[in-house]
This record gives C-alpha cells, structure tokens and sequence, in this order.
C-alpha cells in the first residue's frame, strides 16, 4: 500500500520512492497536503495517486515581507519577524520596521483588502449586544489617534537561562506605530456592561496552521477595568492607512500596556464574559508566569499560572547601531525609546562602565499615554577602547530593569533585560 | 501545591513551600549562569553574550532537506510530523528541558489538534527534539 501510492508520486524517471517522494512534497508544499488531509504521518501512504492539491494552504504572509525592511525572520510557519534595535529609532515606528507575530495564518480577507460586509459583534454580558460595521464604528463613536507601544509578551525571551520556548524574541519584538480607531470603553459603553461583565474576550478570522477552519488560532481578552480605562481602542488604521494584512486588516484591538497577543488582530467579536477570558492561548502556560518566584528551570504545576498582565518597564538604544565606531574623548548623542505596562516612565539612565556609574538621561514626555518615549544622553568616551552602553529606564513605582534577565518563567515572558550596545572608541 | 523542581537544588524547592531556608546545592549558584558563554559572542552586539546557551556548530549537520533539522536518528521522521503545521524554523530555535518537550507535545496534540503517530515513531520524534534541541545537553 505504501510503497503503491509512493510510486504514484514518482513522476522523474530513475527517482526511488524516497526520492520522488521527497521532490514531490518539496514542489508541492507538505504543509499543505498535511493539513488538506488532515494527516501528518504517514502521510505520503494517504496521498491519493494522481491529486495534486489545487488549493494550498493559507498563506502564511511570507510574500508580505518584501514591504519590510531589515527585518530578521525568525519564523516562516507561522510567520515571525523582528526588527534590530536601530531600525526602531522613528518616534512613530513606520510599517516597514513593525515587527510581525503571527500565531496562525493570514486570512484570505486581510491578503485581499476586502471588508465588504465585516462586522464586529459585541456580545456575552451586555444589556445591547452590538452587530456593528465599520462604517458604523467610524460614525457613531468619537475617532481617536495615538501613538501606542505594542510589544511581543516574549519579547526578550532569548535572554533567559535555561531557554524557554517559543520564539527566541530578542529585542526588537515591539513598536508604537500611531493607531486610529475608536475607545473600546466608548464602545461597551454603548453595548451596556452588565454588573456580571470581567473580562473581554477577542476573537477573529484567522486560520489554524492546521488549516482546520473549526480551529481558534487565538483568543485572548484583558480584564474589564483595564478596557473600561479608555486607552484600549478598536483601530482600523495604522499611521494614517487602513490596516495592512500582516497587523490585523480591517478591524484590530490595542490593549495598550499590556502583551501584544491582547491586541487581537482581524477582529470579529469581542465576547463580555463573566470571568477570566478562557480562550485560546488565555490557558496553560499561555502568556501566563508563575504566582510566585520560581527557580530557573523550575516546573510549575498549570494550577500556579496566572495570566500575564502590564509588560514591565523597558527600553532600548535605538542610536547608535551597535559596533559604531566613535573618537575617544569626543561627545556622542545615544538616544532610544523607554516604555511601561504601567504608562509613564519616570527616568532613564545609561551606563558606559558595565553598571558600575550611571549618567541620567533626558527623558521627554509622552505624547500620550502609553506611547513610548524619547530619551537621549551625551556620552564621552575618555579613551579609545571598548565601551558598552547600557541603558536602564524606571517607572513611577521607582522600579528599574535589572542589568540581567529577571525571574525565570516557564515560556519566557516579560523579559526587560537592560538594552546594551557596543561602541569602539578610537584615536 | 506541588512543585517539580529540575535541575534545582531541593532547597530552592523548600523555599518555594515556605518550609525555610537551607544551603542550595553548588549547581544552583545563579552566578553558573553568566560563565563559561560560548565562544562566538559577538562583542560588538553585547547582547549575544546573554542568549540563551545553544550548541551551534555542533557534530550533526543540518540538512536542508529537511528543512535544516540536524541529520540523526529521527530527523525524518521529526520532519514530517511537524511541518504539516509549522516550518522547522520554530524548532530550530529551542533549548528546552525534556520536561518541556513533553509538555509541548501534550499542548500541541490537545490544543493544536496534531494528529499524534503510533508510540514507536512518537518516541523516535521526542528522543530526536531532546537531543539536538536542548537546554539539558
């Protein structure tokens, strides 16, 4: 039977089975046969002789790349991308250096551009439920535009010892693009909460990498105080263009503050639940850390996670690319962006001794809340050599990055590792 | 509450169940975490030297037939139960305990809706990941 249908795919005269098979599924996608049959191994035995699949997989969003720029890959099913620090250094960060997460597949609506018909439903624990479109969100609430910081909940995940797993996130799974939309509080508002109403809970039109269409690819939510404070908004726009199919065309939601995978892409509904959203990736370890310190490498029973909330304070060197070459003894400008979960962050220093001195930085204001923030600071080399700046910001509790990655979490989130960069001092 | 502790001195497991503090066994110094980085470090990206320990340039080769997967007992088999899903890029980025990887196959068979193979081939795939995508070994 196996080897049967191998020889059916041996369309090169000479090959053997393996080889053919191999070339077969190297022209033809695997993934996409797998999930058409919904079959993994052994999966060449239950190809049907002679069919090749018309309609491959979903896309990935893979060929959307090429509108990026400089913009490392970490992954390619499902697409992930993020951006090197120096590439972050605009105040608004612009598509082409938006990192890309992705948990499943672009859906078919978003590649096309096409919201003809969309519309968002907004049910569960309200007086109101709202079928609303587009058109209806841009008319009957107030339109707003911020500049919000996105950031990856595993952003900086590379840098915990043991490695964790997921995407090995360095530094540049984050951004504040300026957004367009309107107050998801309004929104609700006008759904009516019940006295029942917690939690949101965000759903949308993706695909499973299966390819299984019953299949949520993710379904996360933020506690209902934390919506109803008016930062959160549903964005149809990013910097001044509808969406973009990679960041969630045509509907999204921002929960600023919070991890990225609270700001649900391709939106469809937001279900008001009466208790802790428990969708998909809201469970198990799922953007969740322990309710306690824990060892590194500990193992922490499902029983003791609790669901990630503000992403702590943080910030980077977007100025100068690490490696620069400088003139000992001559002043150079550094700059970056310093965020917080929390909003506002309250001072930023840097250090060219490896931590042992710090120099304050300047620190402007947010443009509004939750945007991050410009610092900069005049460094001088005092001879040539090897120096690394490292840049710390603190919040409004007084809470610094630690200069190494802090508590250790089964899957590796919130790490806000101080940013360092190298410069090389010369004569 | 129970707690599994790996690679962890017992007294880091007495500390967390509140029963007091003791002496942690040298293997739970956090200060072995910072020595002995790899050789390769980038110095003119700081940050390199604080990844995450990988064995790059190890004895398997990568075979780009595979998608890169490095050659050994299981690589193939490992191949296509994965990528009928997810690219090998995702894979290749892990340096995980044992635990987790069994822990990542229970989540991807009960939440992701993998169809898992027979018991023989599952465990040539999880002997296969434990090897060569390891933060044990």
């Amino acid at each position: 039977m196996s080897q049967q249908a191998c020889n059916t795919v041996a369309t090169h005269d000479g090959d053997t089975p393996d080889e053919a098979r191999r070339r077969f599924l190297r022209t033809t996608g695997l993934s996409a046969l797998g999930a058409m049959l919904g079959m993994t191994i052994p999966f060449e035995r239950n190809l049907p002789s002679g069919v090749i699949p018309v309609a491959l997989a979903q896309d990935t969003g893979m060929d959307l790349m090429s509108g990026k720029t400089g913009l490392v890959v970490l992954g390619d099913r499902p697409l992930n991308a993020e951006v090197p620090a120096h590439l972050l250094d605009d105040d608004i960060t612009p598509y082409e250096y938006l990192f890309v997460r992705m948990n499943g597949l672009v859906p078919q609506t978003a590649l096309d551009q096409n919201a003809e018909g969309w519309s968002l439903t907004i049910d569960g624990e309200v007086e109101n439920p709202l079928e609303l479109t587009i058109d209806d969100l841009k008319s009957r609430f107030e339109n707003v535009t911020r500049r919000l910081v996105i950031e990856c909940g595993g952003n900086g995940r590379a840098y915990f010892q043991p490695g964790t797993s997921g995407n090995q996130w360095t530094v540049g799974a984050v951004g504040c693009p300026e957004w367009t939309g309107v107050r998801l509080s309004d929104v609700l508002k006008e759904a009516g909460l019940k006295k029942t109403a917690v939690y949101t809970g965000h759903y949308s039109n993706d695909v499973h990498l299966s390819g299984d269409e019953e299949k949520v690819v993710i379904s996360r939510g933020a506690p209902i105080e934390k919506v109803m404070e008016g930062d959160s908004i549903i964005a149809w726009a990013m910097n001044g263009e509808p969406l973009s199919a990679l960041h969630g065309f045509p509907l999204r939601v921002i929960v600023p503050g919070y991890p990225a995978s609270a700001s649900q892409k391709y939106l469809t509904r937001i279900w008001i639940r009466d208790k802790e959203h428990d969708g998909a990736k809201m469970t198990g370890d799922s953007y969740r850390i322990p309710a306690y310190p824990v060892a590194p490498g500990t193992e922490v029973p499902e029983s003791d996670m609790v669901v990630l909330t503000n992403m702590p304070v943080k910030s980077i060197v977007t100025f100068p690319q690490t490696g620069t070459e400088v003139k000992a003894g001559e002043q150079v400008e550094v700059r970056g962006h310093a965020w917080c979960g929390k909003g506002d962050v309250s001072a930023m220093h840097v250090s060219i001794d490896f931590g042992q001195t710090w120099q304050e930085a300047t620190l402007e204001p947010a443009a509004n809340r939750f945007a991050w923030q410009r610092w900069r600071a005049n460094l001088t080399p005092p001879q040539h050599g090897y120096y690394e700046v490292w840049a710390r910001a603190t919040d409004q509790d007084g809470i610094s990055q630690p200069p190494q990655s802090p508590v250790w979490n089964p899957r590796g989130y919130a790490n806000n590792i101080q940013h360092r960069i190298a410069l090389v001092a010369v004569v | 509450m129970r707690i599994l502790i790996r690679n962890c001195a017992s007294a880091f497991a007495a500390l967390a169940l509140g029963a007091g503090l003791a002496l942690a066994a040298p293997e739970s110094d956090p200060m072995k975490a910072l020595a002995g980085l790899p050789a390769g470090n980038n110095p003119l990206d700081p940050m390199t030297a604080l990844m995450a320990r990988s064995d790059e340039g190890a004895d398997a080769e990568s075979n780009a037939e595979l998608g890169g997967l490095p050659d050994g007992p299981g690589a193939e088999d490992t191949y296509y139960q994965c990528v009928a899903c997810h690219s090998t890029e995702i894979i290749k980025q892990q340096r995980v305990t044992d635990h987790r990887w069994d822990e990542l196959w229970t989540w991807m068979v009960e939440a992701q809706g993998m169809v898992e193979p027979d018991d023989k081939t599952k465990k040539v795939i999880l002997t296969y990941l434990k090897e060569n995508f390891s933060s044990e070994r």
